[in-house]
């Protein structure tokens, strides 16, 4: 029982980064951002070719330095961030709404594309294995209790996220961003530069997304196509949606509900003789319902984000009450193409 | 030379399924400005209903009906069900284009409880190959293309030359002003959707054909090329949407005749990113705002 407790928070706390860099992107910056699963990827997959040793025939992939896990975890968020950049420089500049999703949907194919049929670089879709109980021998921890010690790495992280992004959002960045988000030329009229404000929203929610999948690497050992997909995407859009777009404490509640709790609660189904991916299928089917009623009934999510207060106390009246309206939540419509 | 021919013979087969599978695409987006990401369903579905057919005896031509029958139905009720009410309450493009992939995400894995999620077979007796001028077809092949062309033609003769046309295009152009003229724009959407959905439930039954096995997922994997070919050629107009969906079509069998065919998307993909930067509107889109201008 304490194993499955266990297990679910460390797949909640790695869930729940990978959630909040998405947040950056869509809850922030109102880009429906469809390579962001491509950064997760990306990061898991250069954690584990800088921690393990080098290639072994048949095996073939790239590095295989055998560095020490937190150091390869950096170069993996580094890595996701440069890949960021790249994509984001082209698909930013002109492109909104549907064009940015289209080009980021494509870009995501075609990494996972490379990542399957390029043989030379991830070992093809037999993918990456061997990186076990990183950290594990350093510290001296044996391997009855070393899930406890991954635990607590992964929540860790999860507060270390959670803090830098609360103080992210409320800083001059984080408003900036919003601004953008609510009325792009109207932020562009007071003087922001929406392309570069958005192209870091999006390099910095492409790191955090780096981060989760290196500790998912950790966590899984291993990493193939078969471990993931573009379509994941769209599980961590579910989950943003139903806990609250832009708010962080929404988006924990989301993981928890959308990706923990579907998941525990269809574990257990009945299986369906000759039918393996009965429990998968239906997991879907409910995230598909999920997206379309939210967005249809309840777009601010169950914990919306907080509207900004007027800070200075002079300002009471009506400069608050217009600063209230203007800055009222995140409206899901973003501009048009 | 001989080679590059009989390459562009078969790319011509791959172009006709895109044509008619992206021309249903730009339609749905013309009248709703909401590009539905569960198109490729409306294939997946049209592909299951002309096995079924195939199954209990049907014939080709039957078979054909009933993917064009289950594709416009599928259509009809997902603008029935969620667009147009989506698009009546106030919900924007992009809110309602997020909605259609969670349709997409029911429908496709809905298939896969009741179907399974391995591939079927789709066998048709394909006749021996021909020579037809310079290019090697099969029956079926030349079935799927002559096929594409009339339904192509036919589209160009409904959208300019009847009422129904013309009120489409009026939506297209300016839904609130076509309204205002007296044009039921929801109706009108409505028989837009039903009409784009037989076509593509078409595509999906001839995709089927031609290679021979399908799954749950081989119509939104299709309906990434498609939306590559639509966005390049200029998403919302036909004219443009065609000739994006055969210069890819055939682009696409070049690439894979010559190079590796597992690259296929990503090369699709990378045209059209080279497409979008360069003209973000389409490649053929004209200074007209007619849908076939």
């Amino acid at each position: 029982m304490i194993d499955y407790i266990v297990t679910v928070l460390t797949e909640g706390s790695i869930f729940a980064i990978m959630a909040l860099g998405l947040n950056v992107i869509w809850g922030w910056s109102g880009d429906f951002d469809l390579a962001y699963y491509g950064y997760v990827a990306l990061g898991a997959y250069m954690t584990l070719v800088l921690s393990i040793g080098p290639a072994v025939d048949p095996t073939t992939y790239i590095l295989g330095l055998t560095l020490p896990f937190p150091v390869a975890v950096l170069i993996a968020i580094l890595s996701s961030m440069v890949l960021a950049l790249i994509i984001g420089a082209i698909a930013l500049r002109h492109l909104r709404g549907i064009y940015f999703s289209i080009v980021t949907l494509g870009a995501v194919y075609v990494l996972y594309i490379f990542a399957g049929q390029f043989v030379p670089l991830f070992n093809g879709f037999n993918g990456l294995s061997g990186l076990f109980d990183p950290m594990g021998a350093f510290f001296g921890i044996d391997f009855a209790s070393y899930e406890y010690f991954y635990l607590g790495v992964c929540v860790v992280a999860l507060i270390a996220v959670l803090i830098v992004l609360t103080r992210l959002n409320s800083s001059r960045f984080g408003l900036a961003l919003r601004s953008i988000r609510e009325d792009e030329r109207a932020a562009a009229a007071f003087g922001r530069d929406i392309y570069r404000t958005k192209l870091k929203a999006y390099v910095l929610g492409a790191g955090v997304g780096g981060l989760a999948g290196g500790l998912f690497a950790g966590y899984l050992s291993a990493f193939n196509t078969s471990a993931w997909s573009p379509v994941e995407t769209i599980i961590l859009y579910a989950a943003i949606l139903v806990g609250g777009r832009g708010s962080s404490r929404g988006v924990v509640l989301g993981v928890a509900v959308m990706v923990i709790g579907l998941q525990e609660a269809t574990r257990y189904l009945p299986e369906v003789a000759s039918h393996p991916s009965f429990a998968p299928a239906l997991r879907l089917i409910i995230t598909g319902v999920v997206l379309v009623l939210f967005i249809r009934f309840r777009p601010q999510g169950i914990l919306p984000e907080r509207r900004l207060r007027d800070k200075d106390p002079t300002g009471k009246g009506d400069a608050q009450v217009a600063v209230e309206h203007q800055i009222a939540g995140p409206t899901l419509d973003t501009g048009t193409a | 030379m001989h080679q590059a021919l009989l390459t562009l013979g078969f790319g011509l087969v791959g172009a006709a399924i895109l044509s008619l599978s992206a021309l249903a695409f730009t339609l749905e987006y013309s009248v709703t400005n909401v590009a539905n990401l569960s198109h490729g369903e409306i294939l997946t579905v049209g592909a299951y209903c002309a096995y079924l057919v195939q199954q209990h005896g049907g014939g080709v031509i039957l078979s054909g009906l009933a993917a064009a029958a289950g594709g416009g139905v599928l259509a009809l009720a997902v603008h029935n069900g969620i667009v147009d009410r989506f698009v009546r309450k106030g919900i924007g493009a992009l809110p309602t284009f997020i909605a259609t992939l969670g349709v997409s995400l029911i429908i496709q894995n809905a298939l896969v409880i009741i179907f399974g999620a391995s591939n079927l077979g789709y066998t048709v007796p394909q006749g021996a190959p021909r020579n037809v001028g310079p290019f090697l077809w099969t029956d079926t092949e030349i079935q799927i293309m002559v096929s594409a062309v009339v339904i192509t033609v036919a589209l160009y003769l409904i959208i300019q030359h009847t009422r129904f046309g013309k009120s489409l295009r009026a939506v297209s152009q300016n839904r609130s002003l076509a309204s205002v003229s007296g044009i039921n724009a929801h109706r009108v959407a409505a028989l837009t959707w039903l009409l784009a959905g037989l076509i593509a439930g078409y595509a999906g039954f001839i995709l089927a054909e031609s290679i021979g096995t399908f799954s749950p997922y081989s119509g939104f994997n299709f309906f990434l090329i498609t939306l590559t070919a639509s966005v390049a050629g200029g998403l919302g107009k036909a004219f443009g949407t065609l000739v994006g969906a055969i210069i890819v079509g055939i682009a696409l069998e070049f690439f894979g005749g010559y190079l590796s065919s597992s690259y296929n998307l990503a090369f699709a993909f990378a045209l059209l990113a080279v497409v979008i930067l360069v003209r973000p509107r389409g490649l053929f889109v004209g200074g007209r705002r007619s849908i076939f201008g």
